[in-house]
């Protein structure tokens, strides 16, 4: 970490000399940030441009979750996104939780969290059923 | 190293506009997980029948929603491209040669983006509101009403 600062070019440097994991973290924040491109802008962009929230209703979704394709696109969005900003998360409060105990605490209470909401955002994927 | 056990406060970071771009990409990155998971919790309801979901779903439709929702467009559009660039200075090769030209690229890239989608979440919404209300509705009703007086 020759002579550069933490905040170099404006994000964080790869974590060399520290573990492996923290250097595959790092790695992965890149690559799903180009699959979340397509993934969460896309998203976003769907509901905004190409349809407009006013006109959402159950039958919108109920017709977009008709096909597997979008029920997969949305479970990867959703798989992706947590495991993006929970990694994201996880690197923030070690910066900024000194104490160590609350930092567990808080780590701790993040894992649970993400893992209740992938687990619930996965169930409303599969067990959706149209009921007309 | 595993990790730093230094709190880093503001003090400590060198560099004007990457220390910023640092802070913005994280502010945004976290405002974007909240939203996750309240938008998981509002989607989960639709499990409980067209009644309830679209119950919960008239709330978000009143105009002061919808300029969250340019705002919550431009943080996902923000960190999107601030994310590119990072991914660009890291992945290639050379990307560290042209930062500077490519904050100003990624500036103008969301500018670019930015300024047209609003501007289409804007229009669209009042067409729409003044297409499916009763009649009479005006620009102003659709502004101030807190509920659509329309069942969609
Ligand atoms: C739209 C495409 C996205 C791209 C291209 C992207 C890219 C990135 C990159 C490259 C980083 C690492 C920054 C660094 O190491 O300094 C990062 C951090 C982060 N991202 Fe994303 N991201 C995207 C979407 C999201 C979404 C949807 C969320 C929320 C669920 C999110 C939450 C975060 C958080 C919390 C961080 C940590 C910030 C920090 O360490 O300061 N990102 N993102
Ligand atoms: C205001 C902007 C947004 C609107 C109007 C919106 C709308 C919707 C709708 C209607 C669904 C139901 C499924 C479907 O039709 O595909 C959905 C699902 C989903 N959205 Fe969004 N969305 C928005 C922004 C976002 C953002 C920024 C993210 C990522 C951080 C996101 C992540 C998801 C995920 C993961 C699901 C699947 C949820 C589940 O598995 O239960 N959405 N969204």
């Amino acid at each position: 970490m020759q002579n550069t600062t933490r905040t170099d070019w404006g994000r964080r440097q790869p974590p060399i000399g520290g573990s492996n994991f923290e250097l595959y973290a790092w790695f992965f924040m890149r690559v799903s940030g180009l699959f979340l491109v397509l993934l969460a802008a896309g998203h976003m962009f769907i509901m905004h441009v190409f349809n407009d929230t006013l006109n959402l209703d159950y039958e919108f979704v109920a017709a977009r979750w008709d096909t597997p394709y979008w029920r997969t696109f949305d479970w990867l969005l959703l798989a992706l996104s947590i495991l993006h900003g929970t990694n994201g998360l996880r690197i923030v409060m070690h910066d900024n939780i000194a104490n160590k105990l609350h930092r567990s605490l808080a780590l701790y209470s993040l894992y649970f969290v993400s893992t209740a909401f992938f687990v619930l955002g996965t169930y409303v994927l599969v067990a959706f059923v149209r009921q007309s | 190293m595993a990790y730093q056990e230094i709190v880093s406060t503001g003090s400590v970071y060198k560099g004007r506009t990457s220390m910023w771009l640092y802070l913005f990409h994280r502010i945004t990155g976290v405002a974007l997980f909240g939203y996750l998971l309240l938008h998981i919790i509002s989607t989960a309801l639709i499990l409980a029948g067209p009644e309830i979901y679209e119950g919960a779903e008239a709330i978000y439709k009143n105009f002061y929603f919808r300029l969250g929702e340019v705002g919550l467009m431009a943080a996902v559009l923000a960190h999107a491209i601030n994310g590119l660039r990072i991914i660009t200075v890291d992945l290639w090769k050379k990307g560290s040669d042209y930062q500077k030209s490519l904050n100003v690229v990624a500036l103008l890239i969301f500018i670019g983006i930015f300024v047209p989608t609003t501007y289409r979440m804007i229009t669209s919404y009042f067409d729409i509101c003044i297409e499916k209300s009763s009649p009479g509705t005006t620009v102003v009703d659709c502004m101030v009403r807190p509920l659509p007086d329309w069942k969609s």
